[in-house]
């Protein structure tokens, strides 16, 4: 974490903060004043981040804008708990999961009345553009776009003699894929593939390819008792058949990158997201790439969308919505500024930007880029923003549940109907 | 400087000044000094507690205000909650294991460095030395390297061909790593155990053994009982710390209780209901709960005190 900011500005910040604070009341926060951002991410975000933002001041000769960075889930209590105290920075990282639960709270500013003015999106994508409103309002920037993708250790697929699957690779390849890994035996037993039962990004890549959304737009759960009895009985044949890891292996897998499957060294690929080749990338010495996730069968396309990784949004009690719009629009907008951004964030939106970006790319990036562009029948529509409760639903329903089938402590059965059941339930209550 | 200041009191209630204003301007000088003190307990401490209390009786997002919804958070935590029930058996089984395991640990040490053997400064401070490094995440990571399958734990077995499971990933013996390393960090009881045996007199020992009495038969007839306020204290000590338990099991799981839950701590519990999930009233109900919960542990323990601990009078 980095708080960038003067010496005698932060003496007489704090000075006044702690003045304020002795009455009761919240600083006052002059017009000049620098604009305080909030992101998640790590130091290569944190840098280019910054490194826009000194550009933009010096291109507009205004105070850089003040940064400060968290992990992602450091990031949600901290954003919270500023916002119930009003202490919220200007401009704030906003995630396609919490963004209506923000605007319906009025906690995010909506950005329409800015638009036309300091506030430019006219090359921006439509459905990037659209991903960011709730009730027909703008709150959300996208500062990329982004698809599941499988990441995968081309390294390992030569030491196994396997090809790295393409993009109409379906579950019945992954079946031949870890027969291959099997019989192959590289590295203590690496798998082809990790367990993906417990990841919520498969099966709603899953589910959408059988016609059905994971949540509705009505925040019901989209899954029936049989869908989900389905998906626990497959991931149990694959793990039965050492497919894929061991439920005491993947436990090991607690989010984090370095202790993914394929960081261990454990599989070859895992579920992931285009972006996140980056990062994998820099942890691993092995060469990484990514592709599509598996269809259910042959030619069913659909399945993934292009998901605005992240946005900008502006914090309803910022006082200075205007300059941060102005802010903003030089974020996503300014050539310079783009290719210091690099993908890092997922692809740019802004059609021109994209086009000056691409050439600079570094092989990794370009993989990333292209992918995401290049969906082809893979690409379904955007679905419905998740209801309130969906973290939940993941964190505590759907991981726990794989776990416990995993371990052997419940059959297929019995977890397809537990996890509709519950999930039904957590909705209602958070409803 | 108390009874020195009730005493100068005394005399002047006769010479017409209040007891009471020569009280005050004997200890203004003491309050003053305190009231740095003061402040942060009454606006860091005693303020949140009574906010969390009130908090715990709403529906309370952090985003919108809190809305009144009297004792629902109760109701669901006994009625209608899975994880709650999780988190209280893992939290007891945590505390009946560990507690007395890390207690008779300690115990043990200290009556072994008790012996004024040589270099013992330098033993006591390396035995403290876990303590002092206490829950960090440091230290919480370095054990998630030490039983990983392919940890020193596991290395160290296989010298006698014994093939270890993957202690913190399978539920069968997560929490139990969990309790090893609770036991590792026994020096701060120890130390107390061990100024508490120096207290015993050597002519007892002298005495039991002219009697004929071996070394066990003077442990649990002489050393034990006479130990028994610094077991008691220790105890209760331990067993509150036991209770709020949160960063190894945290770092362990990252944050998730898993694997299945089985490292699903009361206190974690409390943090994704209020950081992950934003039910702040829920959480403060369950902080509560398990405020009232270590309340009656401890005044169990000391009910039940008076038939186990001697005091020397």
């Amino acid at each position: 974490m980095t708080f960038r900011m003067p010496r005698r500005q932060f003496l007489m910040g704090t000075s006044a903060l702690a003045a304020a604070g002795a009455f009761g009341l919240r600083p006052a926060f002059a017009q000049d004043e620098a604009l305080r951002l909030i992101w998640w991410g790590g130091q290569a975000r944190a840098d280019r981040t910054l490194a826009v933002a000194d550009a933009y001041a010096a291109s507009t000769g205004t105070t850089p804008p003040e940064g400060e960075f968290l992990s992602w889930n450091d990031y949600w209590p901290k954003l919270a708990t500023q916002v119930a105290g009003g202490t919220a920075p200007d401009v704030l990282q906003m995630d396609y999961r919490f963004i209506v639960e923000y605007a319906t709270r009025n906690a995010i500013a909506p950005m329409d009345d800015y638009l036309g003015g300091v506030l430019n999106l006219d090359d921006f994508d439509e459905d990037q553009l659209e991903g960011g409103k709730v009730d027909g309002k703008l709150y959300g920037l996208s500062l990329g776009a982004n698809s599941v993708a499988m990441l995968v250790n081309t390294t390992a697929f030569e030491e196994a003699g396997v090809a790295v699957p393409d993009r109409d690779w379906t579950y019945d390849t992954m079946r031949e894929i870890g027969e291959a890994f099997k019989a192959a035996n590289i590295r203590g037993g690496m798998t082809g593939m990790s367990d993906g039962s417990g990841s919520e990004p498969m099966l709603d890549n899953w589910i959408r390819q059988r016609g059905k959304p994971l949540y509705t737009a009505e925040g019901k759960l989209g899954p029936n008792v049989d869908d989900m009895v389905e998906w626990f009985t497959m991931w149990n044949e694959f793990r039965d058949a050492g497919y894929i890891n061991s439920a005491e292996d993947q436990a090991l897998d607690t989010g984090a990158a370095e202790v993914s499957m394929v960081a261990l060294n454990k599989a070859a690929m895992i579920p992931s997201n285009s972006n996140q080749l980056v990062i994998h990338q820099s942890i691993n010495p092995d060469t990484l790439t990514i592709t599509s996730y598996p269809r259910i069968a042959a030619g069913v396309g659909g399945g993934h969308y292009r998901k605005p990784s992240q946005f900008w949004s502006i914090s309803g009690a910022s006082q200075n919505k205007e300059a941060a719009a102005a802010f903003l629009s030089y974020f996503v907008n300014d050539v310079e500024a783009g290719k210091v951004l690099g993908v890092e964030r997922g692809i740019p939106c802004s059609a021109a930007v994209r086009d000056a970006v691409a050439p600079t790319l570094s092989e990794q990036d370009q993989i990333a880029l292209n992918f995401v562009a290049n969906l082809g029948d893979l690409l379904g529509p955007l679905p419905a923003s998740p209801p309130n409760a969906a973290g939940e639903i993941d964190t505590s329903l759907l991981r726990v549940l794989s776990q416990e089938v995993g371990f052997g402590g419940r059959s297929a059965e019995d977890a397809g109907k537990f996890f509709v059941d519950e999930a039904t339930a957590i909705l209602n209550r958070a409803s | 400087m108390a009874v020195n200041a009730a005493e100068a009191a005394v005399p002047d209630a006769a010479s017409g000044n209040s007891i009471w204003s020569r009280a005050w301007q004997n200890h203004a000088p003491g309050y003053l000094f305190l009231l740095p003190w003061f402040i942060g307990f009454f606006g860091l401490t005693v303020g949140p507690i009574i906010t969390s209390f009130y908090l715990s009786f709403t529906d309370f997002d952090l985003l919108t205000p809190a809305e009144w919804v009297g004792v629902d958070n109760y109701v669901r935590m006994f009625t209608n909650d899975r994880s709650f029930a999780a988190s209280m058996r893992v939290t007891f089984f945590f505390v009946i294991f560990s507690v007395p395991l890390k207690l008779a640990f300690a115990l043990g040490v200290a009556v072994l460095l008790n012996r004024g053997m040589k270099g013992l400064p330098l033993y006591r401070a390396l035995f403290y030395l876990p303590s002092l490094l206490g829950a960090s995440v440091a230290i919480a990571i370095l054990w998630r390297q030490i039983f990983a399958r392919d940890g020193l734990v596991n290395d160290v077995l296989s010298i006698f061909g014994i093939v270890g499971p993957s202690w913190i990933s399978n539920p069968n013996y997560s929490l139990w790593t969990l309790i090893i390393l609770s036991i590792w960090q026994f020096g701060s009881p120890m130390i107390i155990f061990l100024a508490g045996l120096r207290q015993i007199p050597q002519d007892m020992y002298e005495a039991a053994s002219l009697d004929g009495a071996g070394k066990w038969r003077q442990f649990v007839k002489i050393t034990l009982p006479l130990l028994t306020p610094v077991v008691f204290f220790n105890a209760i000590i331990q067993t509150i710390e036991a209770f709020k338990s949160f960063t190894p099991a945290f770092i362990i799981s990252g944050g998730t209780g898993a694997p299945i839950n089985s490292t699903l701590f009361y206190t974690l519990y409390l943090y994704n209901e209020a950081f992950s999930f934003f039910r702040m009233g829920y959480a403060s109900a369950l902080a509560w709960f398990l405020l009232l919960l270590i309340a009656c542990f401890t005044a169990f323990s000391f009910l039940t005190s008076k038939y186990w601990v001697h005091y020397d009078d």
